[in-house]
């Protein structure tokens, strides 16, 4: 059968979606036109960071460490920690609260399921134009940092970059799926867009600061932004548990949008 | 054979009961007018039978199918007008229709509802954002019969039609009976369904106080006359008639009501007399019906 909800979605997204994939190739034109800079001052400004209390420097570094000699380790800290995964959590949360929620904040949620499409499918195939989202906006990252990276002559790591974008996706339709189910489940906007946040906001300095505070330690494995980066992507590659990890959750959210949004009223 | 089944229908929101214990039967081919104030639960049933909300209490069934569980089923059978007609503002009207008959699996609508905008006058290349109330209004109704349905539920569907379009509307509503179609209609004026109503039902307060045939109804309508006379009359005459109320005597003139049933005794009583002038109007059939059923209605 035809996915019309997952094509109408992307359809109805396809403008924003451009203009987020050019943004994002903007920000990051921008940070490889800093880099020779960088380079150029090579250890002052790693020192400049060195000096920073640790606490501090964890935070803006999702705990990782920071090496600023080489495009990977710049790139790192300077996108990846932070810049990249606010920009695919802000797009992916706002699509997976619209999802199902914005149908019913817009009232349009009684003609999209008075049809022949069961609120199972709607709810699966609003999840795969999130998916798709987020993997235009990970590749547009990709590419934009391969192509730009060749063009201004900066070395940046391919595969490893793949990786890194692959974990942030996943990390991005994570959130997305979050909202999407709290969306779900109880038809709120402004709850499926503001708890997410909360917890992506949460999670985040679990991470960072787990590397430092020790009663944070044990925990840290759970936050989503540890399978993301936990293992420094940018250097290692791809890190299977943490993809199986991820897979996991948005797959267990999933089905529990779809079990939620099965038995309750809708629009009320 | 029944389309709609409802039986111990209730549903509560919380602490409040929005929907008590109705049972209703709507048989195939009939026009069923469901009447009453906003906020009595019109709303609230039809969304049960479209499988949008889940009764608290009782059944709801369409086509012998369960409303809730076997929505789906119920869905491919049936056309429906929400009362508060929430469109993807983004769309054209071409696309919006081209959307839901994707959802419905079946793109040959597509042609269908050209045809009915064309009637409705409404045109499908503008953004539904830039249409009017009523021009959107038309819209949700053009996806409504699209699909030549079984069944058609409109809530509230004349809200924003002019006049004009309103007669459109009332001959949609005619064809989908000619072919064997049932139409719930609801309303919280009897005008609107007066005109194609076989039977109606009064809801309020979340109770289903009456259900008449329409003629039925019709035949408690009351007229009122008024005469005056040249010469001297016979005010126990008037008083005679069977049904007669409200009778006022006046100086050689006369007003009084008498149910239809009654009229032609009224009119020869009347002409017993040196007639000056006589006026005889039907009580509106709105007014009668408040009379009957909402004195202690208060609309929302």
């Amino acid at each position: 059968m035809r996915p019309s909800v997952t094509l109408e979605a992307a359809h109805t997204q396809r403008r924003s979606l451009v203009v987020w994939s050019a943004a994002l190739a903007a920000l990051i034109a921008l940070y490889i036109a800093v880099w020779p800079s960088v380079e150029g001052s090579g250890s002052s400004f790693s020192k400049l960071i060195d000096d920073m209390p640790a606490a501090y420097k964890a935070l803006f570094t999702n705990g990782g460490g920071v090496d600023f000699s080489t495009p990977a380790g710049y790139l790192n800290v300077e996108l990846f920690s932070f810049m990249a995964p606010i920009v695919v959590l802000v797009y992916a949360i706002g699509t997976g609260a619209s999802a199902i929620a914005g149908e019913e904040d817009r009232r349009t949620i009684d003609l999209l399921l008075v049809n022949t499409v069961s609120r199972g499918r709607v709810v699966i195939e609003k999840m795969a134009a999130l998916i798709f989202g987020v993997a235009v906006l990970s590749s547009a990252m990709w590419l934009s940092l391969v192509i730009e990276g060749r063009v201004a002559g900066m070395d940046v790591p391919t595969a490893d970059a793949a990786a890194t974008v692959v974990h942030l996706g996943l990390l991005g339709i994570e959130f997305g799926a979050l909202a999407l189910f709290i969306g779900a489940a109880t038809g709120r906007v402004g709850m499926s867009r503001a708890v997410p946040a909360a917890i992506a906001a949460g999670t985040y300095v679990i991470n960072a600061l787990g590397t430092m505070v020790g009663w944070l330690e044990p925990i840290r494995r759970f936050s989503p932004f540890f399978q993301y980066n936990g293992h420094d992507p940018m250097h290692t590659g791809l890190a299977p548990t943490a993809v199986a990890v991820s897979i996991t959750s948005i797959v267990l959210l999933v089905a529990g949008a779809v079990w939620m949004f099965r038995r309750r009223d809708v629009g009320t | 054979m029944s389309v709609v089944r409802l039986s111990g229908l209730s549903k509560r929101y919380g602490s409040h009961p929005a929907l008590i214990d109705v049972d209703l039967e709507i048989d195939q081919g009939e026009v069923f007018g469901y009447l009453g104030p906003n906020g009595a639960g019109k709303t609230t049933t039809i969304r049960i039978l479209l499988g949008l909300l889940r009764p608290t209490a009782g059944r709801a069934e369409v086509f012998g199918l369960d409303a809730w569980s076997e929505a789906v089923a119920v869905h491919a059978r049936t056309g429906y007008v929400p009362g508060e007609p929430g469109l993807w503002e983004r769309l054209t009207g071409e696309a919006t229709i081209t959307y839901l008959a994707r959802l419905r699996d079946d793109l040959t609508q597509v042609g269908r509802a050209r045809v009915i905008a064309e009637r409705l006058d409404l045109d499908l290349r503008r953004r539904v954002g830039a249409l009017s109330k009523g021009n959107k209004q038309k819209l949700v109704v053009v996806q409504a019969f699209m699909g030549d349905p079984e069944l058609v539920v409109l809530d509230e569907p004349t809200t924003g039609l002019d006049p004009l379009m309103q007669q459109e509307f009332h001959a949609l509503v005619r064809e989908t009976t000619a072919r064997g179609g049932t139409v719930l209609l609801s309303s919280h004026l009897l005008d609107d369904v007066q005109r194609t109503a076989d039977r109606v039902g009064i809801i309020r307060d979340g109770r289903l106080v009456a259900v008449e045939r329409l003629e039925e109804l019709r035949a408690k309508a009351v007229h009122r006359i008024s005469a005056r006379f040249d010469g001297p009359f016979d005010p126990a005459a008037f008083a005679a008639i069977p049904g007669v109320g409200d009778i006022s005597v006046g100086h050689g003139s006369v007003e009084l009501r008498v149910p239809e049933g009654s009229l032609d005794a009224a009119v020869k009583t009347l002409a017993r007399q040196r007639i000056v002038d006589v006026e005889i109007t039907e009580t509106d059939l709105e007014e009668m019906f408040l009379a009957y059923y909402g004195a202690s209605t208060h609309a929302a």
